[in-house]
């Protein structure tokens, strides 16, 4: 929806809600002095409905959310399983204001009921403040604190839907979800930051080797996480480091192979929904997947002959310590510590493919998210220690019993209704050696990849909405730790990405 | 020559919203209404090709005026436009006649969709 249109269309629901809203309290008030003659309701309801239908049409969450709830409420009286009584007015009365506040408040923060011609009027440069990083940290922590609050007032309140408690809850919860907006959109950052060091840096290395290289650098003004983007910059610089070294050929060799002398890479940034994809193409030699295909197999990382595709040969390339020896790299194109930067951008949440030709190029893909994630997670422990795991993947618990479990081709299994899944010991992954486990042990069952696997635990604590933060990755750091949240009670746990475990 | 249409939801902002996705794609507006009666008396003048028509409306609902127009015009194409928790109601307009429904919030692309179902059927 364009702006313009989109400031008509808040424009209407300002004009037609708020007369709604007078009608439906002059009606409730004629209800109110003759409970009995509820010839009103209908009117009321008519109301409520329209103002649901507008409301949900422009997104206005909370003002949508209670006229629902309030009709549903309507409804019952209409149908005669409720009956009206003088309290029951009074609280419907509180629920008319509370919608007529939600509309207002939408109304607002949508710009006020302005034509688009009055937004124009007032032209003002944007005022800046500085905000020291950590504040911003200290922001979002407490943030995670009060959205497990939330969770426990949710709880109580479901007891009990119409309460005043629960209202209040709801509007509560509305509002901690546009706080929760708000805060996330004050840590971006435009990728401008790191993007404009990109052309100097290429412009000397190129210098420094001798090579004629031009850079294109677009996307500027897309926004993502400060922390996001600090994390970034260093691997981004490497890739292109790699680029301008290994991908774009001498002069001769690109003469002598019908190329244009001079080499170009391009580094574009896009939107895709909540994601920024950032692309690296380099018109160079393109790397050689038979030559990364023998080396492979000599280290006995490649078993098969079958030719490599993009995804097998960046899997090849990420692995920790697969070496491409100096005479390798220079026939190869890139390669080196791709590793590392594989591992950072896991860090922060964000993904690498590649696409290569030999002799034509490169292209390098980074899918990052652009804003820090408040994951819906379980609580799991492992002696004292805890560790969280995204919901999105976990099916069920299982309580482990010595007679669920088999074995199937040589590895240990637990028999779910008759399914033999792989069973994964959080204990070994972590090499734990403190205090000895738990008789019955709970286990995980999740999904990742295809494949369902059974992850033993010591215990299990419930579910939260964390807030992950990225962590500093020490040497040795499993790759499938890959953040960090603070419990409710004030412990730290270790997010756990479990697309990697499998 | 462009089919054309009749918006009947007591809502302007709803009709305003009917409007500009139709429009936007090429059919033309023939009228709208405001309430049920009102949609009844302007099928009988403007004679519309399709009809999108709103459950709840004050002086005659939606479904009472699809059984008025069908009763007029047996061959009348009338699209329920519906809001989320009414099943029950779509249910008795499509029995009483109308072809199909769209369910608010509305998404253009399904809006448009459901139009042209219901137009070439």
């Amino acid at each position: 929806m364009t702006d313009a249109r989109r400031a008509r269309y808040v424009a209407l629901f300002a004009s037609e809600a708020r007369p709604l809203l007078t009608g439906a309290r002059r009606a409730l008030s004629q209800w109110q002095d003759d409970p009995t003659q509820p010839d009103g309701a209908e009117e009321i309801f008519r109301a409520l409905h329209t103002i649901k239908g507008m409301a949900a049409s422009l997104e206005f969450t909370a003002a949508a959310d209670l006229a629902h709830a309030t009709e549903t409420t309507l409804s019952t009286v209409r149908r005669g399983d409720q009956v009206a009584t003088a309290a029951w007015l009074r609280a419907f009365e509180v629920a008319l204001d509370d919608i007529s506040a939600a509309c207002e408040r939408a109304i607002a923060d949508a710009g006020g009921a302005l034509t688009p011609a009055d937004q124009h009027a007032v032209p003002q440069g944007p005022r800046i403040v500085r905000v020291d990083l950590d504040r911003l940290d200290a922001l979002l922590s407490d943030l995670g604190s009060l959205i497990t609050a939330r969770q426990e007032l949710e709880r109580r309140a479901a007891a009990d839907r119409f309460s005043p408690t629960a209202r209040a809850a709801l509007q509560m919860s509305h509002r901690l979800d546009t706080l929760q907006d708000r805060i996330l959109d004050v840590r971006l950052a435009p990728l401008s930051e790191v993007f404009e060091r990109i052309p100097p840096m290429v412009r000397d290395l190129g210098r420094a080797l001798g090579k004629d290289v031009a850079v294109d650098v677009t996307g500027n003004p897309l926004e993502v996480d400060r922390a996001i983007l600090d994390q970034l910059a260093e691997p981004l610089l490497h890739l292109l480091r790699n680029a301008v070294d290994h991908g774009i050929e001498f002069a001769d060799v690109r003469r002598a192979a019908g190329k244009r002398p001079g080499g170009r890479i391009a580094v574009a940034a896009r939107q895709d929904g909540e994601a920024v994809i950032i692309e690296i193409t380099d018109d160079g030699r393109g790397i050689d997947r038979d030559v990364v295909a023998r080396r492979a197999r000599e280290m006995g990382i490649l078993e098969d002959d079958a030719t490599l595709t993009d995804d097998g040969l960046l899997a090849v390339l990420e692995r920790p310590g697969f070496s491409m020896a100096d005479t390798v790299t220079d026939v190869s194109g890139r390669g080196v510590g791709l590793d590392v930067v594989v591992a950072r951008m896991r860090d922060i949440g964000a993904s690498l493919s590649l696409t290569t030709v030999l002799g034509r190029g490169t292209v390098f893909s980074l899918k990052l998210p652009t804003r820090l994630g408040i994951v819906r997670a379980l609580v799991t422990g492992i002696g004292d220690e805890r560790y969280v795991m995204p919901l999105t993947h976990v099916i069920e618990l299982v309580a482990w019993q010595p007679d669920l479990v088999g074995q199937q081709d040589g590895r240990a299994v637990l028999f779910v209704r008759g399914e033999a899944l792989p069973i994964v010991d959080l204990r070994r992954l972590l090499l734990y050696r403190g205090a000895e486990p738990p008789a019955r042990r709970p286990a995980v069952v999740f999904e990742a990849n295809g494949q369902r696997v059974a992850l033993l635990t010591d215990s299990v604590h419930g579910q939260v909405d964390a807030v992950i933060q990225p962590i500093e990755r020490p040497a040795g750091l499993a790759r499938w730790i890959t953040g960090a949240t603070v419990l409710d009670d004030g412990r730290p746990a270790l997010l756990m990405d479990l697309a990697s475990v499998v | 020559m462009a089919q054309r249409i009749l918006i009947c939801d007591d809502a302007i902002f709803m009709r305003t919203m009917i409007a500009d996705i139709l429009s936007g794609a090429g059919y033309e507006i023939a009228g709208e209404a405001a309430s049920g009666l009102q949609a009844v008396e302007r099928y009988k003048t403007v004679k519309p090709d399709l009809v999108t028509m709103d459950i709840v409306m004050p002086d005659m609902g939606g479904i009472d005026a699809v059984k008025a127009i069908i009763a007029l015009d047996p061959n009348a194409k009338i699209l329920m436009c519906s809001a989320m928790g009414q099943q029950a109601l779509v249910v008795e307009a499509i029995q009483s006649g109308a072809k199909d429904f769209v369910v608010k919030p509305f998404q253009p692309a399904r809006v448009l969709e459901a139009v042209q179902r219901v137009l070439g059927g």
